[in-house]
């Protein structure tokens, strides 16, 4: 059976692409629009991996991440944070609080995404 | 600037990348990324190093000359790394340590090392060092 993501990201278009990109390496994907929908959805049915946008309404994705690594029932579950915001203070913020990796949204996203869940052993 | 400098021995990967444009700075990170997992650094460390790269590419880019991001391996003793270099022929004569501590301030702590080297035609080098922390 297909391993499971929880996409967590805020525009629609984005994350329909986002989804594509995932479900063509075989995995099975759970959208959530906002910060609070995401943990609802992590602690109440925890994927195999999160995929998080940093700019999200309500709460971002730093504190997305930050309260994932502090929850014993999803901690284990790895991040990978996906931003238009890609300098040295937002890396660093994203890495602090706990993410696998930090990807710039540019052409290059799909494919150092799927590299590293390949790395982390969510993709064979 | 036909190759890169250190202050260590240098090994593979070698790599360069020319920055003419904004559209650049995407490949400095993407190329930094793949040395950096050649190197065999984590994704996290990779993220790093890339926004490192990328932040030195966009910083020379604003002087509005066309310059080269050297990607090399670096060994000192038993350690290894990856040197992250770019002539910057326009910093002569200012002094290094305040060019340092204006990098340090932008850079964060996303390398270990950040160093000037040359006095005519300075290079800013700057190096994250593996450790079993850092890689896969």
């Amino acid at each position: 059976m297909a391993l499971e993501v929880l996409l967590v990201e805020d525009s629609r278009t984005q994350a329909a692409q986002i989804k594509e990109t995932l479900e063509s390496v075989g995995l099975r994907v759970r959208v959530a629009y906002d910060g609070p929908d995401g943990l609802r959805e992590a602690s109440e049915n925890p994927p195999a991996l999160v995929v998080l946008d940093v700019k999200l309404p309500t709460m971002d994705g730093f504190q997305v991440c930050r309260r994932l690594k502090r929850n014993p029932a999803t901690q284990h579950i790895p991040v990978v944070m996906l931003t238009e915001k890609a300098d040295p203070k937002s890396t660093m913020s994203g890495l602090r609080e706990g993410a696998d990796d930090y990807i710039p949204k540019d052409i290059f996203a799909s494919e150092h995404l799927i590299q590293t869940l390949q790395e982390l052993g969510i993709l064979e | 600037m036909s190759e890169a400098k250190s202050p260590y021995k240098m090994r593979p990967p070698i790599l360069q990348v020319r920055v003419e444009d904004s559209m650049d700075i995407m490949i400095v990170r993407d190329t930094t990324r793949r040395a950096a997992g050649l190197l065999g650094f984590s994704p996290a460390h990779r993220a790093q190093l890339a926004s490192a790269a990328a932040t030195l590419a966009e910083l020379v880019l604003k002087t509005g000359e066309a310059h080269t991001i050297f990607l090399n391996g670096v060994v000192s003793g038993m350690q290894a790394g990856l040197q992250i270099a770019s002539e910057t022929p326009w910093l002569a004569g200012v002094s290094a340590n305040n060019v340092l501590v204006a990098l340090r301030s932008k850079m964060g702590d996303l390398v270990d090392e950040i160093r000037l080297m040359g006095e005519e035609s300075p290079t800013i080098l700057m190096i994250m060092w593996l450790n079993d922390d850092r890689s896969l």
